[in-house]
């Protein structure tokens, strides 16, 4: 790379900087002059070579992104001299691990993988989280090809917490319909555009006596709340209301949780009530349902030769609208950089190098949906997903809404409890009691814990 | 004991008059049993003690809010104001009476069939040990397969059979009935293998005896077997109990406490609420209160043992 691109680079890197900066704002009136200067400093400045022989600890969760980068950062080392300790556990583990780590204070992890919808609020409040705003806007650490603002801004928006951005995007899912295609056309059929729609599709297409259902989803408790979420929106129902009340007892949300319970239990597989993603993702694999409502990121499984019956036969479509409209979540995988690193700036140059342009496609063409817009302009970077794929992943980001579970503390205890409704909707008890009770548990645990 | 070794020791190793004997010589007995007490204070009674004392406190470990003291309020609820407590000690009341006198009747009454000789007895003997030396998480990961109302072999069976499908594990009302049948497979094996060591115990005279004064072969299995292997019985259902009631690993892998908590032990339930949900002050008043319950079990049984029936 030659000098004057370099310059031409840094340019560019800090006038999208000014543009986007919200901060001091002395900065401002003289932008123009000390372009030049820091211009010429900012090949310099970017070093991360500087930090060689620092040690970064990232701890991992065991999932696709990990996967598909892993072999990825020898590469990293030997660019930086930057030595990284990856440790890669299963996400239970690897979420208790975090934890244990991150209460204690001591700096042992400097980079983790974070799910802001997850544990956003409780580790934001805590102050585990490094706000990056600075690090994105500072030329001397941030490579001039970094442009932060290629990221989607509903990717960046879920890692944002009250203005702090406290990670970067890996990998982003919606939920979506996967459908039969080869049944479809058979029998003339389309993709249902709403909720009427689906439960008619489904009536159709379920023949039981062969085995075979119109809709199978998660309904495993817990498992399923995320799942369920884009019904609930689509319903005109939410979590809680604007005092942080929980309104899932509401008109809205009662109606939402009967018809995913109706769906599946009278167009779904027998034993919902512990379907998880393998086992709903499973009996769409071995050929025995039609339609398929779960996160998109789940179409290489159903798409992998070694154990599905099924690929090439599957469609992608939007979710079936409510009378609320469209509302399919979107969720967020990022990386943050803990509060207690020692070593944030060589931290910092793994994150970015993590989740810059070149990586992000790499991935990408691995099957790992990033959040960057360039990425998915290219041709190679959109080449690992089918094409309505790609066409519902993208319409579906125009209008996500940015959560798949309620925005509490205490994300896990409240899931368990709200789970327990949808199974009472999948037995078809009585659902409006069930939720009641759910909506004063909520209120209990909540007032416990924040 | 300890004593003894140090009156004995100590002539060996006579100081020069003057001279106090040598630090371990005059602590010999301290010394002896030190190593055993101290490991036994690291691993047993510190956390134990240290679990008591969270058990007192409030501590949410998501905040960062440190533990706070509520003395006996973790207590109080436990007992007045936490219904999932007690459906969840119900629930575990049931599955271990369930399990454990099923496995009580399967295993003793395998162990009297392995107890007299057949063909390959000692092939199926080791056959049948099999399930207890697997790992509970691959076994229930295998039940789990199993299971499965579509996929599963059983479903599998049951349509060959003509039956409809059975939804297992998925079924608030089976749940638990599933779970004891893959803990009966695992565990039977462990009350015949304990049995047979007892029968091969028994002594020979007692059954002379009846023989000669002409009784049946079920009056000698009511009246002299069953009483005289009656202590080893216990003590093969007294292990059993103390597992089934902590029973986590197959119930965890298999249905997390599902469906809607109707296999939520008081083990699962604890670990819900510790590691899923980091009220660790709260779970750790709840472990102290799974401990007396397993101490009292133990404590019934032992009585039991020594009780004429």
């Amino acid at each position: 790379m030659n000098k004057a691109r370099i310059l031409l680079f840094a340019l560019v890197a800090l006038a999208l900087l000014v543009a986007g900066c919200t901060a001091p704002a002395p900065a401002q009136p003289a932008a123009e002059q000390p372009a030049e200067s820091e211009a010429a400093a900012a090949p310099e400045g970017y070093n991360c070579q500087a930090y060689a022989g620092t040690e970064v600890r990232f701890l991992a969760n065991k999932h696709p992104w990990t996967t598909a980068i892993e072999e990825y950062i020898p590469q990293f080392e030997e660019e930086t001299g930057i030595k990284v300790n990856l440790e890669i556990l299963p996400e239970d583990q690897f979420r208790q691990k975090v934890l244990v780590e991150l209460t204690t204070g001591a700096g042992t992890v400097d980079v983790f993988m974070s799910m802001p919808p997850q544990e956003g609020l409780k580790y934001h409040s805590a102050g585990w989280y490094e706000p990056l705003n600075d690090y994105l806007t500072n030329a001397s650490i941030t490579s001039p090809d970094y442009e932060p603002d290629d990221f989607l801004p509903g990717v960046m928006g879920a890692e944002t917490i009250e203005g702090d951005v406290i990670g970067i995007p890996i990998m982003m899912e919606n939920e979506v319909l996967y459908y039969r295609k080869d049944i479809f056309e058979e029998k003339g059929l389309t993709p249902p555009a709403n909720m009427e729609e689906l439960e008619q599709t489904a009536a159709e297409l379920t023949d039981k006596e062969n085995d075979f259902y119109g809709f199978v989803a998660r309904g495993k408790g817990a498992a399923a709340v995320t799942q369920f979420s884009t019904f609930l929106y689509n319903f005109g129902g939410e979590w809680l209301d604007e005092n942080r009340k929980p309104i899932i007892n509401s008109p809205e949300a009662v109606e939402a949780f009967e018809f995913y319970g109706k769906m599946l239990r009278d167009y779904g597989p027998p034993g919902s009530t512990n379907n998880h993603w393998y086992e709903a993702s499973g009996i769409l694999a071995q050929g025995k349902a039609a339609m398929y409502t779960d996160a998109n990121s789940l179409f290489s499984v159903v798409e992998d030769p070694e154990s599905s019956k099924v690929v090439g036969k599957i469609g992608y479509a939007m979710m079936p609208e409510g009378p609320a409209g469209n509302h399919p979540y979107v969720s967020v995988w990022g990386i943050s950089m803990a509060s207690s690193s020692q070593n944030k700036e060589a931290t910092w140059c793994l994150m970015q190098w993590l989740t810059s342009k070149d990586m992000v496609k790499n991935a990408q063409m691995k099957g790992i949906p990033g959040g960057r817009r360039s990425v998915w302009a290219d041709p190679d970077g959109a080449s690992a997903f089918p094409a309505d794929w790609v066409e519902t992943f993208v319409a579906s980001n125009e209008i996500a809404y940015p959560y798949d579970r309620p925005p509490v503390v205490a994300v896990s205890e409240i899931r368990d409890v709200i789970g327990k409704v949808i199974v009472t909707a999948i037995e078809g008890g009585d659902v409006q009691a069930a939720a009641d009770q759910a909506a004063q548990e909520m209120a209990d645990i909540m007032a416990r814990t924040e | 004991m300890s004593e003894s070794i140090a009156k004995q020791t100590s002539p060996h190793v006579q100081p020069p008059p003057g001279r106090r004997p040598p630090f371990l010589v005059r602590h010999a007995k301290w010394v002896f049993i030190g190593p055993a007490v101290i490991v036994m204070i690291l691993i047993m009674i510190y956390p134990l003690g240290y679990t008591l004392w969270m058990g007192f406190h409030e501590w949410f470990a998501s905040s960062v809010v440190p533990p706070k003291f509520v003395g006996l309020d973790n207590y109080v609820r436990i007992f007045t104001d936490d219904a999932r407590f007690w459906d969840a000690f119900w629930r575990t009341v049931y599955f271990t009476v369930l399990a454990i006198s099923i496995q009580t009747v399967l295993g003793v009454g395998i162990a009297l069939i392995f107890n007299r000789n057949f063909l390959g007895k000692g092939l199926v003997r080791t056959l049948f040990l099999f399930p207890m030396v697997a790992t509970p998480v691959a076994i229930a990961l295998v039940w789990m397969m199993m299971y499965n109302p579509v996929l599963g072999v059983l479903r599998y069976f049951l349509d060959i059979v003509g039956l409809p499908p059975v939804e297992w594990v998925s079924n608030r009302l089976l749940v638990i009935p599933a779970l004891v049948i893959v803990d009966t497979w695992q565990w039977t094996p462990l009350i015949t293998l304990m049995t047979l060591a007892g029968l091969s115990a028994l002594p020979v005279e007692p059954y002379e005896a009846a023989v000669i004064d002409g009784a049946s072969g079920w009056q000698i299995l009511r009246y002299v077997t069953l009483p005289l292997l009656r202590p080893v019985i216990v003590v093969a259902v007294l292990f059993r109990s103390i597992d089934a009631i902590k029973t986590f690993d197959i119930i965890y892998v298999m249905t997390q406490g599902g469906p809607a908590f109707a296999s939520e032990t008081l083990n699962i339930y604890i670990f819900q609420t510790g590691f899923n949900y980091f009220h660790l002050g709260y779970a750790s008043s709840l472990l102290i209160v799974l401990f007396i319950i397993v101490m009292s079990v133990s404590v019934l049984l032992i009585r039991f043992r020594r009780v004429d029936w």
